[in-house]
């Protein structure tokens, strides 16, 4: 849009390249890699359940960031295209973060089958009652059978209420059972132990059919960081075939899908997604072809490697690789039109180990760190037992007092540094309450801000690395600070 | 960009982050952005200029105000539609319908930002609802991202089951030169401020309104307060005060705007004084205009406090404040035994108050004293309760004259609790009552003084 505008083409190229990136590390929720037998086996549940009929219940289990939901999206994108999905089936998605309730389940469902109008002002007695009502509706609607059912339940964990029953559970994989009508249901989770939250009578009802995914899991013999070049290779190349062409094709495949199969250009972006952005048919081909070698030439450098390595020894969530991926990319201007390794090694570096509260230490005031070198000897002393303010001052007072060069401040701005710390939580108060936000004290067992006590939430190692880098730190604390005990 | 730079100095690097990351047009946002940083950084100045300049659609939202979701939901829903409708919205699931709505009527591909200022609160909320914020671009179909502004480090959000990870930003405090800068870009509504509040000469007024006089004060004056306090907020205000007695001797012909030694020791007493006032905010002028270059942060300043002169005065300190009750003379003895009845450990009392207590267990005494610790004192442990029956008791040891328990007397007491001096109910039921003194040893050695009495000679602490 603005970058058409410019005169200057390879700000309009840059432009576009980043745009095209950041969409494809984004919004690109089809492509999935990797992991070739779990997701035949979802496919073929699908599979059946759509165009046999057959009735199954499943659970997909894997850490944060392993592709789970991609997993599923790409499989029903392949589906879409084999068999007519919006006719012979319903896909109903939840999410335990949205609709861990179930009444607002209820409602959900009711909205993804499309039949707000069937239900309208009816009132059920029981959930059960309601679901029955929902099935019978899409079973008399036309004179066949009932259509298929795909129940994808994302962050299963949260169905799972402790307290209260697990209707929702029940209901789902009672019918999985009964021949009401064809039905699929999924669950997706990251919690392993997830089992044994469930009911008695819903762990019955399941058919124990687990799926487990892991991030390293099917390339054993190559290190992670390889397999992570491969994303990055995939994920920042750009399309390579002719753009002509390209723009040609997408067209086609809005208005009929089957006539052109997909496998024309690599590393592309979905055409559903493509379709949304119609500026892309501006990329020039000599510039992607550059592109793409920069990239290919990256992925040689052993600078990349190495930092990918880094990565990979704190976390293998691919989540946060893209993340890294999105920071990288947002960085390429007309300045730079090209990634750096050194930029990609910063940002994983500042990724894996923030150090926040290092920093955060080292944005306090030379009296507020003397508060919390002062509380952290006293806690040494007293073998970590609470203190409160009178206390820490006590300590701060002695050793103010040793120095003389100190600047001496009042009680009461001390107690404003003290409450400061407690509002940034580097020290948290004892009591039940865990945070000063949510106090919830009965007047009964008040005590005066003075003599509540408090724990250090920050551990020792921070200060010492706060204290060890401070700009500008006096040499009488450096000092209080390393002989400890006085 | 030069011009957002003006007006949000310091900040380069954290501003070409935020441009870097949100892009232009309509390209794809990150899902979220976690920024940290201490109190008065500039966290909301640099999120709120980006976004303005980028003109994005945008909402922001300061959690504190929001106490129940549904009013965060609405908040969110009405800032981003154009049109005044009324929608109601309780439960995440309406958001994200609604949201989806949003996108298929108006908003399509464009980028939109959804800013939780003061993101620390959402923690007390249920705990799904900051998990679903920060995918919340994976639950509806908008080119959507989520800022988290918070003044605590990414740690401190606890999530049990863990949560898609945003990218984090960090907004380290300015350094003393960046607040030297800051501060001094002010300088203009320092002197307005001045001015307004002098009747000053115009050849004097050219003297002070020259920035080398100006930035010779900051000097001073961080020199001062860049050790207690990095917090930019309260470091102007402290410096709208200080400049204006900075100036005073100039206005009055006393000191030569250029003589530079002599402006210093005239200050530096007063600097040193005002020091005692940071952050207490009681200011013993009576300027009651809002104090000037806090005009870019006028959502966070806290109002300030106008007293009536003469309570200023008392407050500042807390012999002033003590006498200030003005209490009648039994009532004054009963809080000083309120007080040693809190200190003090009860199986002392005999020894502290009785003329007989006999000598024989002083050897043991003096080996305890040796002993006792000086992080389990009494006076840094907090007060004790005690019953009303020992109240009175030691009220009458250490009362030299005889008077009668009368109603009067107890009625004091509930006075005293009724001041907030003694903690406890304010019925007396003579058998049940449990008290306790919540005044500090500042306060009662002031109360103590005006009867001539010495409250450390009864202290077991100081024994």
């Amino acid at each position: 849009m603005c970058g058409l505008a410019s005169d200057n083409p390879l700000e309009v190229q840059i432009k576009l390249i980043r745009k095209y990136l950041k969409l494809k590390i984004m919004a690109d929720n089809v492509s999935f890699r990797g992991h070739s037998q779990e997701r035949d086996h979802i496919y073929d549940l699908f599979k059946r359940t759509v165009s046999h009929g057959e009735s199954h219940s499943a659970l997909m289990l894997g850490p944060r960031g392993c592709g789970k939901t991609t997993l599923i999206n790409s499989v029903l994108h392949q589906i879409s295209k084999e068999v007519d999905l919006s006719n012979d089936a319903i896909i109903v998605r939840l999410n335990g973060l949205i609709h861990h309730d179930e009444k607002i389940a209820l409602k959900s469902i009711t909205a993804q089958m499309q039949l707000e109008n069937a239900v309208g002002d009816r009132v059920f007695g029981t959930f059960a009652e309601n679901l029955a009502f929902l099935l019978s509706c899409l079973q008399s609607g036309a004179d066949r059978r009932c259509k298929s059912m795909l129940f994808i339940l994302e962050e299963f964990d949260m169905f799972c209420h402790s307290g209260r029953t697990q209707t929702l559970l029940y209901n789902l994989f009672d019918i999985t059972h009964s021949e009401q009508a064809p039905m699929c249901v999924l669950g997706v989770t990251n919690r392993l132990d997830v089992m044994d939250l469930l009911e008695k009578r819903v762990k019955s009802r399941f058919s124990h059919r687990h799926l487990f995914i892991f991030p390293n899991e099917h390339d054993s013999q190559r290190a992670p960081q390889y397999k992570y070049r491969d994303v990055l290779v995939q994920l920042l190349s750009l399309p390579v075939q002719k753009v002509v062409k390209k723009k040609a094709r997408s067209r086609r495949n809005t208005v009929s899908e089957e006539t052109e199969p997909d496998t024309v250009l690599e590393n592309s972006l979905p055409p559903h997604i493509l379709a949304r952005y119609p500026d892309f048919e501006h990329l020039n081909p000599d510039f992607i072809l550059d592109w793409n070698q920069h990239i290919e030439g990256m992925a040689e450098d052993y600078k990349v490697i190495d930092c990918l390595e880094k990565l990979c020894y704190y976390s293998v969530n691919e989540q946060i690789f893209r993340n890294i991926l999105f920071e990288l990319v947002s960085k390429l201007s007309c300045d730079s039109p090209y990634i750096d390794a050194s930029d990609l090694s910063a940002i994983i570096d500042k990724t894996v180990a923030p150090e926040h509260r290092v920093k955060l230490l080292q944005s306090l005031s030379i009296l507020e760190l003397s508060l919390v070198i002062a509380m952290k000897h006293g806690m040494e002393i007293f073998d970590g037992q609470p203190m409160n303010f009178e206390m820490v001052l006590h300590r701060y007072t002695k050793f103010a007092n040793s120095n003389s060069s100190t600047q001496t401040v009042p009680r009461p701005v001390i107690l404003k540094a003290f409450e400061h710390l407690q509002e940034l939580e580097i020290i948290m108060p004892v009591k039940t309450t865990d945070s000063i936000y949510n106090g919830s004290e009965t007047t009964a067992n008040r005590v005066q801000k003075e003599y509540k006590l408090y724990t250090l939430a920050v551990p020792n190692e921070d200060i010492s690395d706060a204290v060890k880098n401070f700009k500008a730190l006096p040499t009488e604390i450096n000092h209080w600070f390393n002989n400890s005990v006085i | 960009m030069e011009e957002i730079q003006n007006k949000v100095p310091c900040r380069e690097e954290q501003l070409n982050d935020l441009f870097n990351l949100l892009g232009e047009g309509d390209e794809c946002l990150p899902c979220s952005i976690f920024i940290s940083g201490s109190m008065a950084t500039g966290k909301s100045l640099c999120v709120n200029s980006v976004l303005r300049n980028l003109n994005y659609k945008h909402v922001i939202i300061d959690c504190i105000e929001c106490y129940t979701p549904k009013i965060m939901y609405e908040g969110i829903l009405s800032g981003l539609d154009d049109e005044e409708i009324e929608v109601k919205c309780e439960t995440l699931m309406d958001l994200t319908n609604n949201l989806n709505r949003l996108q298929e009527a108006a908003i399509g591909n464009n980028p939109v930002v959804i800013v939780f200022d003061r993101a620390e609160r959402l923690r007390t909320m249920d705990h799904n609802i900051m998990s679903a914020f920060l995918r919340l671009r994976e639950l509806c179909n908008l080119n959507v991202c989520t800022i988290f502004i918070t003044h605590l480090v990414y740690e401190n959000f606890y999530f049990k089951m863990g949560v898609r990870e945003p990218i984090k930003l960090y907004f380290p405090n300015y350094n003393k030169e960046e607040l030297f800068k800051i501060i001094f870009l002010h300088q203009k509504s320092f002197i307005n401020h001045l001015l307004i509040t002098h009747e000053v000469d115009d050849d004097i007024r050219e003297e002070l309104e020259k920035p080398e006089l100006f930035a010779n004060f900051l000097n001073a004056f961080l020199s001062v307060f860049y050790r207690p306090c990095r917090d930019l907020i309260e470091l102007q205000h402290m410096a709208c005060v200080n400049f204006i007695k900075y100036c005073e001797p100039i206005i009055k012909n006393e000191i030569n705007a250029t003589d530079l030694s002599k402006l210093w020791r005239h200050i530096s007493p007063i600097l040193k004084s005002s020091l005692e006032l940071l952050y207490l905010r009681i200011s013993n002028s009576k300027a009651v205009n809002p104090s000037p270059g806090k005009e870019n942060s006028d959502g966070e300043s806290i109002p300030v406090h106008n007293f009536e002169n003469t309570l200023k005065e008392e407050l500042t300190s807390t012999k002033t404040f003590a006498q200030s009750f003005e209490l009648p003379y039994y009532a004054k003895f009963l809080l000083i035994a309120a007080y040693l009845a809190s200190y003090n450990p009860p199986k002392e009392d005999k020894r502290l108050f009785m003329k007989n207590h006999g000598k024989q267990r002083k050897r043991l005494q003096q080996v305890k004293a040796k002993a006792k610790i000086t992080e389990k004192l009494n006076t840094q442990l907090g007060p004790k309760v005690f019953t009303l029956d020992r109240l009175l008791a030691i009220f009458y040891a250490i009362l030299e004259e005889k008077i009668g328990l009368t109603s009067n007397l107890l009625a004091q007491i509930a006075t005293l609790v009724e001041l907030k001096l003694i903690a406890g109910s304010k019925e007396i039921d003579l058998d049940t009552a449990k008290y306790k003194c919540i005044v500090g040893y500042d306060f009662i050695s002031a109360v103590a003084q005006t009867v001539g009495f010495n409250v450390r000679k009864y202290l077991y602490d100081f024994m």
